[in-house]
């Protein structure tokens, strides 16, 4: 078997209560004194492996700690016990359009969104062009992103994340991008992606997507895996679930 | 004994891979920058002219008050030096506060190496500063209180001086800001008393009314050997032995300990956030 795209053995990660409330003095002190041990788990004895090529589904009701499997994943929350690790670029569009600032151009925009993913600015140059025909914004591209409709900014943030052409793609609720076309646009993005054997990972509430676009998927449920095999399976066993 | 050296060097090993992609990051530090610099002038009917007249109004409203009225300030350009000095490092403080807790989603998204918001932070103020500089030779040049000489050469040592000290300083405030968001509030607080305390606002002189044990503590202040040799550089005034050793010693241990404390946390700031 190949080397896995990406392997997670053991995660947890446990939150403790003050990343709800504003830590102050007062309570750090109070931490300090260990007076404060309630803990949330956030992700339990989460384990499975992607292989490359593999469009993988992360689905599961709100608060069931998907979008912390997502950061653990992009490498941004360190897990307290157990490890993921990730073999190829990773893209992250867990939300669209991280290291944008609304108040500047679409051009400066492309520059800053792709030097934040990880790309050389000579790079970005080169590709320019090709990311905005790709967003289609060959008109608004001089004008400050503020401006910009939620679909034209979406379109934007999308094409900059697929310029960096990842290995590995993490997106998290964003195939609803854009108008019809986009959206048909972007998901053939992906389809080249998984044909380059890039892999995918996906999580959505859409459990329509999840099951037509993805071969395996996992189910999570209060921050432990509830099931994990083909996509079709575990929709239809998550639905059954769901509808009790 | 071998344990500790092979321990040692892992630590050595781990520190340069981390200086390593923080240098290939540079130009998002930079794009970073100058990002904030134009989006925070881009809706203001002066634009980057605010980075001139800022420096200029921060000076002219304490020489005012302390030139003007209370008389206790020797000359504008004297007052304006120590100022600009000491903005851009109060500048560094608040705005490494903010570098982190206002990218939230970038840190949550991205993983990079989290010393880069400090530093762009610097790069922006470090614009401002030099636009200062150009505010204080605009005063000084004219009214011949600026006595150019070979001691301007100083400014190449001690601007990456300041630049350490500043950066230590930045990292420091944004490590502490992640778990305390009250320094927030204090900052504010720790840079009027600085202020105060380093001769800036008051002239020299004024320590020799001092007591002994006072002097001897004021003396500890940073800002007193790094405004003194900015003062040599700019201004021509003499420089006093072992300042600029003194100034070099701080900035590097202040920029060693912030720098430090901070990637030792970086790990967990996302929890935090």
């Amino acid at each position: 078997m190949s080397r896995p795209a990406i392997l997670v053995d053991n995660v947890s990660v446990r939150f403790r209560p003050y990343v709800d409330r504003k830590p102050t003095v007062r309570r750090s002190l109070a931490r300090l004194r260990h007076r404060e041990t309630t803990e949330v788990n956030a992700l339990t004895d989460v384990s499975f492996s992607v292989t490359p090529g593999e469009a993988f589904g992360v689905i599961g009701r709100n608060g069931a700690g998907k979008s912390t499997l997502l950061r653990v994943l992009a490498g941004t929350l360190r897990p307290d016990d157990g490890k993921a690790v990730t073999n190829g670029t990773t893209s992250t569009l867990l939300q669209l359009g991280v290291g944008f600032n609304p108040e500047l151009s679409g051009r400066r925009n492309v520059y800053l969104g792709g030097l934040a993913g990880g790309m050389r600015k000579a790079d970005i140059e080169s590709r320019f062009d090709d990311i905005v025909t790709y967003a289609g914004l060959e008109e608004a591209i001089e004008r400050p992103v503020k401006t910009y409709s939620t679909g034209m900014f979406s379109r934007l943030a999308f094409s900059v994340g697929m310029a960096l052409e990842p290995e590995i793609l993490l997106l998290d609720e964003i195939l609803s991008v854009g108008d019809e076309s986009f959206r048909g646009k972007s998901m053939q993005a992906m389809r080249d992606l998984l044909d380059r054997s890039g892999t995918i990972v996906f999580v959505s509430h859409s459990l329509a997507s999840v099951a037509q676009f993805c071969d395996r998927a996992l189910w999570l449920e209060h921050g432990r895996v509830k099931q994990i095999g083909p996509a079709e399976e575990v929709v239809e066993a998550y639905q059954k679930a769901a509808s009790k | 004994m071998s344990a500790l050296l092979t321990q040692s060097r892992s630590r050595l090993a781990r520190t340069s891979t981390y200086f390593r992609s923080l240098w290939s990051r540079r130009e998002f530090a930079w794009y970073l920058a100058m990002g904030n610099l134009k989006a925070r002038n881009a809706s203001t009917a002066l634009g980057l002219l605010w980075w001139v007249i800022n420096p200029l109004l921060l000076g002219l409203v304490y020489y005012l008050v302390f030139g003007v009225i209370f008389e206790s300030s020797r000359d504008l350009s004297y007052l304006l030096s120590g100022m600009f000095v000491f903005h851009f490092t109060s500048q560094a403080m608040t705005g490494g506060a903010n570098s982190i807790l206002q990218n939230s989603r970038l840190l949550a998204n991205i993983k990079f190496p989290r010393l880069i918001l400090p530093i762009a932070n610097l790069i922006e103020a470090g614009v401002g500063f030099l636009a200062s500089l150009v505010v204080l030779y605009a005063v000084a040049i004219p009214s011949g209180s600026a006595d150019l000489n070979i001691h301007f050469l100083l400014i190449l040592l001690i601007i990456p001086i300041h630049l350490f000290f500043n950066l230590g300083l930045s990292a420091l405030t944004a490590r502490l800001a992640v778990p305390f968001r009250d320094i927030n509030n204090i900052l504010p607080y720790i840079n009027r008393l600085w202020l105060y305390l380093s001769p800036i606002i008051w002239p020299i002189e004024f320590m020799d009314r001092m007591s002994e044990p006072i002097q001897r503590v004021m003396l500890l202040n940073p800002m007193w050997s790094i405004v003194g040799v900015y003062r040599a550089a700019l201004l021509g005034d003499p420089l006093e032995p072992g300042l600029l050793a003194t100034s070099a010693l701080i900035a590097l241990g202040v920029g060693l300990f912030g720098i430090g404390t901070f990637i030792k946390y970086e790990s967990r700031i996302v929890r935090h956030l």
